[in-house]
């Protein structure tokens, strides 16, 4: 048998072994053990090296609140640090590292930094790192070059740099109510609301349900309480009307009801099985929450009190109980209250001697003088530990007369051997969540201790987070508070289970810290100590905010579970006010750490949600390469074996210019605006008229903020006398909707028009060139397409191979072109067909770089240019500004600011040094590299023209229009391209329009 | 936080888009008072305290909602179909001008 | 006609997959109706629209929010306020729909291209829909015959539950097949079936 594990007792499983290593050496424990429990079996007592001391730390609690015995869990290559041991499920085959140690946990280098211990006290790094006020390392300097050596020599574990395969999920989850916590009060209010008919969700951060009922040692209903927890745990997994989540943190109470938790779902397991998440992030919408998320026991701070072997109580008596480990075979007990007393019985039982309990209390009851007897404890009332020895364990203590009341010692230092010194400071309740929820905590003076706000939200607490620390109370509250969630009440002979137990006083004497020489260690987990939180007093710090910051108390990944309130005890007293006017800090989420891959969850990798036209796979499978252009994508180039990017735009945008391309325009937004009120609805939002487009034609639009800032264009189709259909940019199609629908449901509610997304109803391919309409001519079945029957914005209706298309003439490109619309089943069908007519005359399919090239030779603006700040003049668009109606913006777009002559307006750039331009460049008056200024606009959008042969750009330049015909440079200091531009009109090809109207 | 949408219930305020102050009024299309439209446009009320609001549950019917909320506690004490519905303006409006 | 073409044609692949050794827990497949069609009604026109749904495809729709109704071959939810959606294996339907409802009285918008229809049935249908969408799918809140619009990140969704633990979700088609994907990503774990 191992050295500490007792020979009987607890809830693991004795006939089940598992293999695991901790620092590359081999260890075995017991299904059910936690890292901890299982190391403390086998006589481990150094866990790891302290944050900035590198002192040596062991275990101090059984649970999440743990600060000390942090450590690296490894998965193959991914690394998961700051895990604390005492929550860690062993498994066969789990690897752990200690961490902060150089070369290793028993021989650290930096540790001397505790002889150093003096210099590194608060506020340290702050104040010797900052450099001089002059020189080569003045200010922040100095601490910057020092600052890669402090950080490796402080902190914590280490994060890996492999890429973690785990999958993550969110689960959404709607329930009646909601019980955090899983320990007697919680299993009552669970079982109670659930019989009410509530639909009930049991959260329990442990894998096993029941709490405290695990180690208590007590008897409820006349069997030991593990075993009536265990029981009554078991019915509220086959109840129909809840569902229990285990290995599930409750970490964030937020607004209306809804709560955020954290299942560990395979953390525990050697490998997951087939699609199982590792971590399940829930969103719990609830309508009542039951908090029965008990207390926890606090430290006493006094010098020494972090070496190894130096554990809370109740962490002791939960070793012993639950996995039937002892936390040291000759255990000192060091308490300010009845707690240590049930400890060191349960430690006595499961075979450990009991050589002292210390008591800072004079006097004590006569119950816990017989449970110190039965323990064969002797009892030192009116004591205090003032110090511990031992290297990387203790091996004694000493202890000194102490007055509970003025916190004086005298007398003589006794020393009493010990291999393990127990320590009960009280219990603060956890509280988190309530705190969370919105109020401020409560101090009881009586109980030590900061207890539940006043509800302002719909939560109800019961047991030990109420401040009720028996068990009796706990399933007492627990029965009433799931009742009353239920919406039922408490009757008054509702027969409750009793739990047998010697009462002790849960008050604790108001001692936190012993004031004696050597460190007294307030926050393990970030060094802090006694004398810092005093430092920090002195030097003005006042609020216990400040004094968090300044001291970093609280601030480590155990978030001060075990530090808040002694650090704030210790404040107290320095300022000489009592400890609710020193104040709290309001507890924000998480309660405890939680993996950013479960908030990601399915946002992230593969699974990331992505828009495909219908047109798609053809594109795939024809050599396109692809732009994500939102979550669209959209074929970029139809590349070709060892073309550039540049090479294959150029010879798409010139075969469809010289003959023929088609383009998948299926992403265009479409908005299917219907109704008899259609048509005075586009009047309003249109700077230009619709009411007057007739039937079967299609007109581009232009529309406004309500400030007289350009918004979006597109053009609409009258499909008929309530029909339209309007296009949008890709971009601005969510935008524009949305705008739509509030004036429709704010501003004009009175007019019968409804607005539904057809984007993707239809498949859109866009054909256009020379020879577009000899190619339309030669497949489409049932309409004309001559100059007659389809003239320049012009609509017909026909069949392409069999299927009913909608071809509206219009163009994008400059040349003669035709947008031929099908349903978006028959995208490829249609598509296809269009390129085996192409083919004898030469068709190309074209991606966004083509597209892109051919509208900047045209000098239509696209969403680079409609950036949010340039209005219909700047754009060369007033022409579409109709003086015969209000519209949105008609009233604003005429303030002075939009109308002066020295704004931002839209020109062409030619290059002058044949070299290509970047979108973002500057364009200036005077070049000037080496200190780059005077910045007269930019560029938005730059190309190799074919039709022009040479680079060229479109760009908002101040007052661009008086300028054509000017000379002026770009300025491009992030890419070091500088050179001379000649600023001209941005109708570069054929502004005539002559090719498209042909 | 959740909005209670009349038509489809209590939902996440993720399927919600915020659509602005529901105190401001706007001027009549053809108006040419500059001010009014510059209040219109621009101004906005910032109450500490229940503050009418315009939001539209884009994530769902896509109904914009007038919705009072207290903007100290998040306390939503009204939701209501911003069509057919004449929005209770914040008297204050003006006077918080000043 | 041509065959028309399912975004979800190159990735349905029927057969079992996750862990479904032990029975599968949810079967995915596409239903593909031949309409999907929007009815929107102006206002006090409802009763008008919910006959003219009754008089074309004999679907009686229960008055109020998200109200439907669905019969294997055709289906009928409320969706938003005055607006419903009609499904049928039909093709034709938009005509007589169009027909039966007169511009004084609402709107018809044929979406039979533009919505992507996936059923999702089985015991664990409800656990798998719930890691996308932020709804109650309990049948109390969720009764079956109703209709729910909701959304998973960009994707919007309308949802009816078709049977007690059978959802049908109307999505955009262009995000069909990433839904798709997340979709049977979501199932390994209770094991599925794609037919």
């Amino acid at each position: 048998m191992s050295p500490r594990r007792a020979t009987s007792g607890g809830r693991i499983d004795r006939l089940r072994t598992i293999r695991f290593t901790f620092d590359g050496k081999a260890f075995t424990g017991h299904a059910g053990d936690t890292l901890a429990s299982a190391l403390l079996a086998n006589g481990v007592t150094l866990f790891g090296r302290s944050f900035k001391y590198h002192r040596p730390r062991g275990v101090l609690t059984a649970g999440v609140d743990e600060p000390n015995a942090l450590v690296t869990v490894l998965r193959g290559d991914v690394r998961e640090p700051n895990v604390p041991s005492t929550a860690v499920e062993i498994y066969d085959g789990l690897v752990a590292e200690s961490q902060n140690r150089f070369p290793s946990l028993k021989w650290d280098v930096s540790a001397v930094n505790q002889l150093a211990g003096k210099l590194i006290s608060a506020g340290f790094y702050y104040k010797t790192f900052m450099g001089p006020a002059i020189g080569p390392f003045k200010g922040t300097r100095f601490w910057m070059l020092c600052e890669h050596f402090i950080r490796r020599a402080a902190g914590l574990g280490r994060a890996g740099r492999a890429a973690d395969p785990s999958r993550y999920e969110r689960m959404n989850a709607f329930c009646d109510v909601l019980v955090v916590g899983s320990g007697p009060a919680g299993l009552m209010a669970a079982a109670a609301a659930a019989d009410k008919g509530a639909r009930v969700i049991v959260a329990e951060l442990d894998a096993r349900l029941g709490g405290s009922a695990n180690w208590s040692g007590e008897t409820i209903d006349g069997m030991p309480a593990a075993e009536w927890a265990a029981g009554l745990a078991e019915g509220l997994k086959t109840h129909p009307n809840i569902r229990v989540l285990p290995r599930t943190t409750v970490w964030g109470f937020y607004d209306g009801n809804m709560l955020a938790a954290l299942e560990r779902v395979t953390d525990h397991k050697e490998r997951p099985a087939k699609g199982e998440p590792r971590h399940r992030h829930w969103v719990i919408r609830t309508k009542k929450v039951v908090l029965a998320t008990g207390a926890m026991e606090r430290p006493l701070i006094f010098p020494g009190n972090d070496r190894p072997g130096v554990m809370l109580a109740s962490a002791a008596r939960r070793y012993a109980n639950e996995f039937g480990v002892l936390a040291g075979s000759k255990v000192a007990l060091f308490t300010n209250n009845d707690n240590a007393y049930h400890a060191a019985v349960a430690l006595q039982k499961a075979g450990a001697g009991i050589a002292a309990i210390i008591d800072v209390r004079a006097n004590i009851s006569d119950a816990m003088r017989n449970l110190a007897s039965d323990a064969g404890a002797q009892i030192h009332t009116g004591h205090a530990v003032v110090a511990t020895e031992g290297r990387t364990a203790v091996t004694s203590i000493k202890v000194q007369r102490f007055e509970a009341t003025n916190g004086g010692l005298s007398g003589e230092a006794r020393t009493i051997q010990a291999d393990c010194l127990l320590m009960s400071g009280g219990w603060s309740p956890a509280i988190h969540l309530a705190s969370q929820a919105g109020a401020k905590a409560r101090w009881d003076n009586e109980l030590q201790a900061f207890l539940p706000p006043e509800p302002t939200q719909s939560w109800i607490g019961a047991g030990a987070f109420n401040g009720s620390f028996s068990t009796t109370e706990a399933i007492a509250e627990g029965h009433a508070a799931g009742l009353a969630a239920a919406g039922a009440k408490a009757a008054a002979n509702d027969d409750l289970p009793v739990a047998d137990a010697v009462a002790g006083d849960p008050a604790p004497a108001p001692v936190f810290e012993i004031r004696a020489n050597g460190k007294s260690f307030v926050d393990f987990q970030h060094d802090v100590t006694s004398e810092d939180v005093r430092l920090a007093h002195r030097e003005g710090f006042v609020s216990v905010e400040h004094l968090k910051r300044y001291t970093t108390l609280g601030m480590a990944t155990d978030q001060g579970k075990t530090s808040n309130i002694p650090g704030l005890a210790i404040m107290a007293a320095a300022l000489g006010k009592p400890i609710p006017e020193v104040g709290t800090t309001r507890f924000r989420p998480p309660f405890a750490p939680v993996s950013i891959g479960s908030l990601a969850a399915e946002r992230y990798g593969d699974i990331r949600p992505e828009r495909l036209t219908p047109m798609h796979d053809w594109h795939v499978k024809n050599g396109a390469s692809f732009y994500a252009a939102g979550l669209w994508h959209r074929p970029m180039i139809y590349g070709h074996a060892g073309e550039t990017i540049e090479q294959a735009y150029v010879r798409e945008a010139k075969a469809t210019r010289e003959t023929a391309g088609i383009v998948d325009v299926s992403t265009l937004g479409k908005i299917a605006v219907q109704g008899p009120d259609a048509a005075e609805f586009l009047d309003r939002v249109y700077t230009n008229m619709f009411s007057t487009l007739a039937i079967g034609k299609a007109r581009y639009g232009f529309m406004l903020r309500e400030d007289g800032i350009a918004m979006d264009d597109g053009t609409t189709w009258r499909l008929g006398k309530n029909d339209f259909l309007m296009t949008t940019t890709t971009a601005n199609a969510g935008k524009v909707m949305q705008h739509l629908e509030y004036f429709l449901d704010i501003i004009w509610p009175d007019l019968k028009v409804t607005l539904t997304s057809v984007t993707d109803q239809w498949a859109g391919a866009a054909i256009g060139g020379p020879k577009a309409r000899d190619i339309l001519a030669s497949c489409v079945k049932g309409t004309p397409v001559d100059n007659a029957a389809l003239p320049f914005m012009g609509i017909v209706h026909g069949k392409i191979a069999d299927v009913p298309v909608m071809i509206c003439r219009l163009s994008f490109s400059g040349e003669m072109a035709f947008e031929v619309y099908s349903g978006a089943d028959y995208g490829t069908h249609v598509w296809q067909a269009l390129i085996d007519a192409g083919k004898p005359f030469g068709l190309v399919p074209y991606g966004l770089e083509a597209l892109g090239t051919m509208r900047i030779e045209k000098g239509h603006v696209t969403g680079a240019e409609i950036d949010g700040r340039t209005t219909a003049r700047d754009l060369h668009l007033d022409w579409m500004l109709s003086s015969k109606k209000p519209f949105i913006g008609s009233a604003m777009m005429d303030r002075n600011g939009l109308t002066s002559s020295d704004r931002l307006q839209l020109v062409g750039l030619l290059s002058l040094d044949n070299r290509p331009f970047n979108g973002g460049a500057h364009v200036v008056e005077e070049l000037d590299e080496q200190n780059p200024h005077g910045s007269i606009g930019h560029i938005t959008a730059a190309c190799y023209s074919p039709a022009l042969g040479r680079y060229i750009a479109l760009a908002l330049v101040k007052g661009g229009k008086a300028r054509h015909g000017s000379r002026a440079f770009v300025s491009d200091p992030l890419r070091k391209r500088f050179g001379p531009v000649q600023i001209v009109s941005h109708h570069f090809y054929d502004p005539e329009g002559s090719r498209m109207h042909g | 936080m959740l909005i209670t949408c009349p038509y489809c219930g209590p939902r996440d305020v993720s399927e919600f888009t915020y659509q602005g102050d529901g105190n401001r009024e706007r001027p009549a299309p053809a108006s040419q008072n500059l001010d009014a439209w510059n209040e219109y446009v621009y101004d906005r009320l910032n109450p500490a305290g229940d503050h009418n609001e315009v939001w539209q549950h884009s994530g769902g019917c896509r109904s914009h909602l007038r919705v009072v909320r207290n903007t100290l506690t998040h306390e939503i004490s009204s939701v209501v179909f911003a069509r057919g519905h004449v929005p209770h303006r914040s008297p204050s409006r003006r006077g918080a001008k000043a | 006609m041509a065959e028309r073409l399912s975004p979800l044609e190159p990735v349905l692949r029927p057969g079992s997959r996750g862990q479904f050794e032990n029975g599968v827990g949810v079967v995915l497949s596409e239903i593909a109706p031949g309409s999907i069609i929007q009815l929107a009604a102006w206002p006090g026109q409802e009763k008008a629209i919910i006959a003219a749904i009754k008089k074309v495809t004999g679907l009686a729709l229960p008055d109020g929010a998200g109200g439907g109704v669905a019969n294997g071959q055709k289906a009928a939810f409320g969706f938003a306020p005055a607006k419903f959606i009609v499904v049928d294996e039909a093709e034709s339907i938009s005509e007589a729909l169009t027909k039966a409802v007169s511009p004084e009285v609402g709107t018809v918008t044929d979406l039979s291209h533009g919505r992507t229809a996936i059923r999702i049935s089985g015991a664990k249908a409800a656990w798998v829909l719930a890691k996308f969408f932020a709804i109650d799918f309990s049948l109390v809140a969720f009764p079956v015959g109703a209709g729910r619009s909701t959304v998973h990140h960009d994707i919007f969704a309308q949802i009816q539950r078709s049977a007690p633990d059978q959802f049908d979700v109307y999505v955009f088609r262009s995000f069909a097949r990433s839904f798709w994907h997340a979709l049977c990503r979501a199932s390994e774990e209770v094991g599925y079936e794609v037919r």
